[in-house]
């Protein structure tokens, strides 16, 4: 209907298609499952395109993604069902999109948090990092358009906010594809951390 | 920086006050006892903060509840602020202390070009003519022209009216000998010589350049600083700047605005912004033909342009006048201007253009089809006779009837029937602007409807059309009468 939802793209179609088929023993096995959060125009849906490699709508402009949209990819070497949510600012819902993405925190038990954020607006993005950690939730950093950040002046001490926060952080520029790989990695060193 | 000096100011004018809530929290942590996927910590802190879904959820779940809420309405009592105030102060001054160890600001101020184009695009005065710049190019030399003109011409005069059509035609006749299946695959309104040729000979080309310039600007980060340059007229009609999202989306799918106009934050807004998408917005497709359509006749574009942007300032002041109310403010954030880049530009043009063409097909072959068993049941022409007092009343010849019913099945399908009209020469410049704005805020089409029906429950669906086909038939008969009282020749 709407060409917001997960549409897969051109290119990794065939690609794609082959990925599953190959899976598919395997996912009767439980998939891990990955929910991306944060504030609007952050860059979730980016980084959710690269994490399953379909194709969901980017732009410039906050609020494009209104509804949860689900996708699956590989990563290390798990298969991990990812979630991409309607921008939230706070635990506590204003609008309808909001509320959407904590009723999805409430409900589904993810095996791994990601909170995006700006890092040119870091005062404003962090007090939800501070209550996802305090929620008890499985969370992850993600420090997005570190190259805006750098343009303007503003360095970001990634190894040491990763210490003070006592959780994983990433380093990235999702749109011009910086850091990302490293980004898969870690969350691959994730999974494998909570497996064992 | 004095505002950061500020928040640490009231941290530790409040910070006392955290102390209570602290304690509170802990007490009420311990009296829950069921599971709650979040921590209880969290969960205590949100009773704490009103949240209404999560109030209701541990009602449900524990015994001790009243205990609970009288712990909560103590602590309410006692603070001199709102609990999420507080609370939102704590979290700050806590990240605040944290980036002061991480963050190494080597203040560059924004650079000057930046800063000025920020300026300009939102200031009045500049992002006006701007704005107008931005429409001219993008939407009215490339869509309207290279889009709609050159290459439908070429798409439509060289290979479908050249190769395709008459081929079709001959080998539907030669081989079938019935003459209704003839007519229902190919010949005046055949699935493949009416159906497939609109689709994909004058509707494909028009939304793929669409698609393409909207795809530049959104990445370009201009609309959320339209957003800022408009809020002002938008207030007037009841919205603020962040329904431009919706309102600039509906250009390119009313179907896709509709459901977006989810992030406005008020239900009032909610409906405002979906009667406007339905009734004045046109989209891409739409859009394209006319302005295919009218892109001979400056003058005539000027009046279309000006009459639908009169009625949807009207009918949006009369909204919000009737609909009970208050007007939200405005926030919203307002990233930074980026250059496009062109993998990302094409990427999302095509699969705009895959899923858009994914759900036209059907609909012009659903409606190749109506039409065909209209016109084998005498359906079509009995409808075409009882429009035509109607299209007369525009100053319409009778066969624009057609394109009136071809616009219930999609916007652009309609669009298309008029400009099939206009090339065999049967419309002057009045009759054009009458049918072009008429048709513009004619009903939307299937798909936007039943988005309508979803987002807005069927009540407000209905009134909404139901209000929309009288009052868009109204103003042709208006627009007409004006344009022939006045006595202007476009």
């Amino acid at each position: 209907m709407d060409c917001c939802k997960s549409r897969k793209s051109i290119f990794s179609f065939l690609k794609k298609n082959f990925i599953d088929k190959k899976n598919e023993e395997r996912s009767e096995t439980k998939k891990h499952k990955l929910i991306l959060v944060g504030t609007p125009n952050v860059g979730k849906s980016v980084i959710f395109n690269y994490l399953t490699g379909s194709y969901v709508t980017v732009s410039n402009y906050p609020g494009t993604t209104v509804e949860i949209t689900r996708g699956t990819g590989k990563i290390g070497d798990e298969m991990y069902e990812v979630i991409d949510t309607p921008g939230m600012y706070s635990l506590i819902p204003i609008t309808e999109e909001e509320r959407v993405t904590r009723t999805l925190l409430l409900k589904e038990d993810p095996d791994l948090v990601i909170h995006v954020v700006d890092a040119k607006n870091l005062e404003r993005m962090l007090p939800l990092t501070l209550q996802l950690k305090e929620a008890g939730l499985p969370l992850m950093l993600v420090v997005n358009m570190m190259d805006e950040a750098e343009r303007l002046g503003r360095f970001v001490d990634i190894e040491k906010l990763g210490k003070i926060l006592e959780i994983p952080v990433a380093a990235t520029a999702a749109a011009i594809n910086r850091g990302m790989a490293e980004f898969k990695r870690k969350v691959a060193d994730y999974g494998k951390k909570r497996a064992a | 920086m004095v505002k950061k000096e500020q928040l640490e100011f009231h941290n530790l004018k409040f910070h006392r006050y955290f102390n209570d809530i602290e304690k509170a929290a802990g007490d009420i942590e311990s009296m829950l006892k069921s599971d709650y996927r979040l921590s209880k910590r969290t969960i205590a802190l949100l009773l704490l903060q009103d949240d209404e879904e999560i109030k209701a959820l541990v009602k449900k779940k524990e015994k001790s509840f009243d205990d609970i809420d009288s712990i909560i309405k103590k602590t309410r009592e006692s603070c001199p602020e709102p609990l999420q105030y507080l609370i939102m102060l704590e979290h700050q001054g806590k990240v605040e202390k944290i980036l002061r160890e991480v963050v190494k600001n080597h203040e560059k101020e924004e650079s000057s070009i930046e800063q000025w184009l920020d300026n300009i695009t939102i200031r009045p005065l500049t992002g006006i003519p701007i704005l107008l710049l931005v429409l001219y190019f993008g939407l009215y030399k490339f869509v309207g022209q290279f889009g709609a003109g050159t290459v439908v011409d070429f798409i439509e005069g060289n290979i479908f009216e050249a190769y395709v059509n008459p081929w079709i035609n001959r080998l539907v006749v030669s081989l079938i000998p019935y003459k209704p299946v003839q007519e229902l695959l190919a010949l005046d309104y055949g699935i493949i010589t009416l159906g497939i040729r609109y689709a994909v000979a004058i509707i494909l080309p028009i939304v793929g350049t669409f698609f393409l310039v909207f795809s530049i600007i959104e990445d370009s980060g201009y609309l959320p600083r339209l957003a800022l340059l408009v809020d002002r007229t938008f207030k007037v009609i009841g919205l603020n700047g962040r329904a431009v999202i919706p309102m600039t989306l509906g250009f390119g799918c009313d179907t896709m605005a509709t459901l977006v106009s989810r992030t406005l934050e008020t239900k009032r807004e909610r409906i405002i912004a979906t009667l406007l998408l339905a009734l004045a917005i046109p989209c891409s497709a739409q859009l394209g033909v006319i302005l295919a359509l009218l892109s001979g006749r400056p003058y005539a574009m000027a009046v279309w342009v000006g009459f639908i942007f009169l009625v949807f300032l009207l009918i949006g002041y009369l909204s919000a006048k009737i609909l009970p109310g208050e007007r939200p403010d405005f926030y919203m954030e307002v990233p930074p201007l980026r250059i496009p880049k062109l993998n990302n530009v094409l990427e999302k043009t095509f699969s705009r253009m895959q899923w858009y063409f994914i759900e036209i097909v059907p609909m012009f072959i659903l409606a190749s089809v109506l039409i065909w068993f209209g016109k084998i049941t005498g359906l079509f022409d009995f409808i075409m006779n009882a429009l035509a007092p109607v299209m007369s009343s525009m100053g319409l010849p009778k066969k624009a009837a057609e394109a009136f019913l071809f616009g219930f099945f999609r916007r652009d399908y309609g669009a298309a029937g008029l400009y099939d009209l206009q090339k065999s020469g049967a419309l002057n410049g009045v009759q054009m602007v009458v049918a072009s704005a008429t048709l513009t805020l004619f009903v939307p089409c299937i798909a936007q409807f039943s988005i309508m029906v979803k987002e807005r429950g069927i009540k407000t669906a209905l009134a909404i059309v139901g209000f929309i086909i009288p009052f868009a038939f109204i103003s042709g008969i208006a627009l007409n009468w004006m344009l022939n009282t006045l006595g202007v020749a476009l």
